[in-house]
């Protein structure tokens, strides 16, 4: 729904593709480690939070964020096609949102490159997320008593859109990965020798490396299509609007999910997605930007064949040849990259919303 | 200092002055809004009185929306097709019930889900007559009308591209608008023409001709003795005709009549939001949004304070059937609205217009007996004819565009 930006595009795309080359060609890759620490004003965190699981912020107030990325699941969805807005579905898997502050691209294509002010509009408003004329959600907010105080004390004033779009970003701040073995480095035996087919052998560390184990840049894995997306009407008529708005050709008779493509328009980025962060996975099962993996056992197999089928495959997977031991170690370090679940009440809103919006008294004397 | 004040003095003099004759004044707001056609007819008008009520001819049909059969059909499945709308639930007819009038039967009309609308929603029943439509008459047809309903907040809410994409879905529609508009897939403002080809077909015209037009054209047994003499007060007395006149029943002129405020907006804190809401989406500035508490009607788009609580005369064809009556649905029978202008534009409690300097000098107490407003019920009566019924169709369903095998062979060719 937002207009694109042209230069952003190519902006983005010049950026992304110069880090392509480089990494390919890079022998040492940046450290995998802690994460920094985020500052974050509490005030706002909160409200944040309180935003994130308030369903009212969608079109029809029947989706919350939390409706697609469930703290359960890691901040993901459990399908492996996310749920939609009503009478919609939709064609990715709903990413992970844990540790999402720390990145500077999102969206499994990578097509915003800017901030989580950003990224939340789109949620916001996109057709078939949350559809919400932020006019509307703003004159919402205002209706409701616990707002008002909320968005004063976070210092934002008058509840206004700009400041939700402030403060959701700062809660998603506070989804940081917390005590996995791999950060307390407490990690099995297993898992540290994981770590060495990780950075070695199976050369993982190529494409996922950093404190995020990302390079947040484009690569073709040939991860298969999942036809749910186009045998599912639901699920095609969001995939037909979301090509239609990127201005990708022949959209109706597109069969695949054209990914980083939609950035460049470059036949070479076809098929290519942006590295996720592999922290928190033992949650946010299925894998990949459509969940057509389901077990971290199986991306590990995915990868001992050399990942999947597609003539545009990144020159960096091939097989692997990895013995029965060595997948289970793989796995075993996977695992050791996830903390424990982001479900208390620190990062989940548990209070009940009003069931209805309260009038304001003496309407007629008092300012709009 | 000084200057500034001089100049305030000389407006608030010019705009007193236009005050003083209300014929002057809306002649002149005319020719600030609408080309000079419109100007000449109302000067004819000022001199010649209002046009005289005549029967209702054929829906004018614009040249560059033909209708045919196989259009007027495609129309309808969209009328009452949810689909055409953000989340598939709220589409026309969900708004346009036909056995609500072809309109909703509460003050405010039913919105999207999870909000209210703030408006009355309007009768769809010859529409296609109006050059203005809407409350204050900011769609100039019922394609423009069509595609903002749809859109709108809290209306349809609905994007072109979900919309097209749906369509692009439902093979019937494909089949369908293929053979009328020719084109491969359905295009979204195709739907536009469409919805508007069925509409314009939805007039009481032909067999649902109401008994005030069977009566003009020469049927003097279609009204009644007391019809007849509410006619006259119609024309006379009670002074209705001034604005609800000619073969529309309506100046398609904006006016203030006195229509106070929905006391909702005081007592409904959906119907809050939706209120300031809409002063953002009409484009009100910051102190308009601060300061509203009535809908400003035909300001919104001329932006002349003189036209806060203006609207357009409603038409007044198939009202029995479409209550509750005014822009903000303040009334629930036809007897409330006749002693309320024989009040002078003031309800039952003495509440009227938050503007009343801007309020019609053709509005004022009328000295109606029980009997006169009786007489004038019934002949407001007189202005609908059957109801309008009509069967809703079944929606096509949805199927897959692609079948596995289309789908392996491209996995295949990747
Ligand atoms: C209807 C489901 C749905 C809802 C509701 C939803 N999201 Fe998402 N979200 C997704 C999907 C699916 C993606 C992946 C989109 C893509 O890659 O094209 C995503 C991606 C994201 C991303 C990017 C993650 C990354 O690592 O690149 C962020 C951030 C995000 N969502 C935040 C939010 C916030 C905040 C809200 C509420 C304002 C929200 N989402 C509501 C489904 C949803
Ligand atoms: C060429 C770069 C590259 C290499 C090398 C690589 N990956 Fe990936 N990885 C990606 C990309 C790109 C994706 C997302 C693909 C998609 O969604 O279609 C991904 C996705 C994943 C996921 C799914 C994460 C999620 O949230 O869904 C896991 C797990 C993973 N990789 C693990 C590994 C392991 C283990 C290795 C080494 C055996 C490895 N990767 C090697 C680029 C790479
Ligand atoms: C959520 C309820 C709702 C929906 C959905 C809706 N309408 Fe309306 N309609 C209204 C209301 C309320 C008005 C008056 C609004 C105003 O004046 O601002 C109206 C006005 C109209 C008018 C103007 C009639 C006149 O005399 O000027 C037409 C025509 C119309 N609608 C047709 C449609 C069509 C066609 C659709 C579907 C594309 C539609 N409506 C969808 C509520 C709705
Ligand atoms: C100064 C012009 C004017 C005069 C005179 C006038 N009307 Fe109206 N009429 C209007 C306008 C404007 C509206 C719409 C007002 C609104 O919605 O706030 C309206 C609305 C109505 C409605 C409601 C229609 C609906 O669909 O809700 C009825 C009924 C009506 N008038 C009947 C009459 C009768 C009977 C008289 C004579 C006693 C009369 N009018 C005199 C301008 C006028």
């Amino acid at each position: 729904m937002g207009v694109r930006v042209t230069t952003g595009r190519t902006l983005l795309a010049a950026v992304m593709g110069f880090g392509v080359a480089l990494s390919a060609q890079a022998a040492e890759y940046p450290a995998i480690g802690k994460l920094p620490q985020l500052k974050i004003n509490n005030a706002k965190a909160e409200l944040g939070k309180r935003l994130f699981f308030d369903k009212r912020l969608s079109g029809d107030a029947a989706v919350s964020c939390a409706t697609c990325h469930v703290p359960d699941k890691g901040y993901a969805s459990k399908e492996a096609i996310s749920p939609g807005y009503p009478g919609n579905g939709h064609f990715r898997n709903a990413s992970s949102l844990i540790n999402v502050a720390h990145k500077k691209v999102w969206n499994w294509d990578g097509r915003i490159g800017t901030n989580l002010n950003d990224m939340t509009r789109e949620m916001l408003t996109e057709d078939y997320t949350m559809n919400m004329d932020m006019r509307i959600m703003q004159e919402r907010m205002k209706q409701d008593p616990v707002y008002v105080q909320m968005f004063k004390d976070a210092g934002y004033g008058e509840p206004s859109n700009g400041s939700v779009r402030k403060a959701i970003p700062e809660y998603m701040k506070t989804l940081t990965s917390a005590n996995s073995p791999f950060d307390k480095g407490k990690m099995s035996t297993s898992a540290k020798n994981g770590m060495k087919l990780f950075k070695g052998k199976a050369g993982c560390i190529q494409c996922h490396n950093g404190p995020l184990l990302t390079d947040q840049k484009a690569h073709n894995t040939g991860v298969p299509e999942n036809f749910d997306v186009f045998l599912d009407p639901m699920n095609h008529q969001a995939f037909i609007a979301f090509t239609m708005f990127q201005g990708i050709p022949n959209y109706m008779n597109l069969k695949r999910d054209p990914g980083y493509f939609n950035i460049t328009l470059l036949d070479e980025d076809m098929g290519k997605f942006v590295t996720p962060s592999l922290r928190e996975l033992k949650y946010s099962a299925p894998y990949m930007h459509n969940g057509m993996i389901k077990t971290l056992a199986d991306v590990v197999n995915f990868y001992n064949q050399g990942g999947g089928k597609d003539s545009n495959k990144s020159d960096l997977l091939k097989p692997l040849k990895l013995s029965g031991k060595e997948k289970k170690d793989l796995v075993a370090f996977l695992e050791a990259l996830s903390g424990n679940k982001l479900t208390s009440d620190k990062h989940v809103w548990k209070q009940p919303y009003p069931a209805e919006y309260e009038a304001i008294a003496n309407w007629t004397e008092v300012p709009n | 200092m000084r200057m500034k004040k001089l100049t305030l003095t000389l407006v608030a003099a010019a705009v007193a002055a236009l005050f003083a004759g209300c014929q002057a004044t809306a002649a002149k707001q005319e020719s600030a809004t609408a080309p000079a056609k419109m100007s000449a007819t109302k000067m004819a008008m000022k001199t010649a009185g209002p046009a005289p009520l005549a029967p209702l001819g054929k829906a004018p049909i614009p040249p560059d929306n033909k209708l045919t059969p196989e259009k007027v059909e495609l129309g309808k499945l969209l009328f009452f097709d949810p689909r055409v709308g953000g989340d598939a639930s709220t589409g026309c007819s969900t708004c346009h019930e036909p056995e609500q009038g072809w309109a909703w039967a509460e003050d405010f009309s039913r919105g999207y889900p999870g909000t209210v609308h703030w408006r009355n929603s309007q009768s769809i029943i010859n529409s296609a007559y109006f050059p203005r439509q809407f409350w204050a008459g900011s769609a100039s047809s019922n394609e423009k009308q069509a595609k903002s309903a749809a859109k709108g907040g809290v209306a349809g809410n609905g994007e072109d591209d979900i919309m097209e994409a749906r369509l692009a879905l439902i093979p019937e529609y494909r089949k369908r608008f293929k053979e009328v508009f020719g084109t491969e897939w359905p295009i979204i403002d195709d739907v536009w023409h469409a919805i508007s080809a069925f509409e314009r077909t939805m007039n009481t015209t032909g067999e649902h001709e109401v008994p005030l037009d069977k009566y003009l054209k020469g049927d003097k047994s279609a009204l009644n003795e007391e019809q007849v003499r509410g006619m006259a007060l119609f024309n006379g007395k009670a002074g209705c005709i001034n604005c609800h006149n000619g073969e529309l029943t309506t100046d398609l002129d904006f006016h203030n009549i006195g229509v106070p405020p929905n006391k909702r907006w005081e007592e409904d804190g959906l119907a809050q939001i939706t209120f300031r809401f809409e002063q953002y989406a009409k484009g009100q500035t910051e102190k308009g949004y601060r300061a509203a508490k009535s809908d400003w009607g035909f300001y919104y788009r001329s932006k002349n304070k003189w036209d806060k609580g203006k609207f357009r005369t409603a038409p007044l064809r198939y009202i029995a059937y479409t209550a509750p009556y005014m822009h903000n649905g303040v009334f629930y029978t036809l007897e409330e609205v006749v002693d309320f202008y024989n009040r002078g534009g003031v309800d039952e409690e003495g509440r009227t217009t938050l503007f009343p300097k801007n309020k019609s000098p053709l509005i004022k107490p009328l000295g109606l007996t029980d009997q006169d407003k009786e007489d004038l019920v019934a002949f407001l009566e007189a202005f609908s004819g059957p109801e309008i019924m009509m069967e809703k169709p079944e929606q096509p369903p949805y199927a897959p565009l692609f079948n596995m095998a289309e789908l392996k062979a491209a996995q295949e060719a990747k």
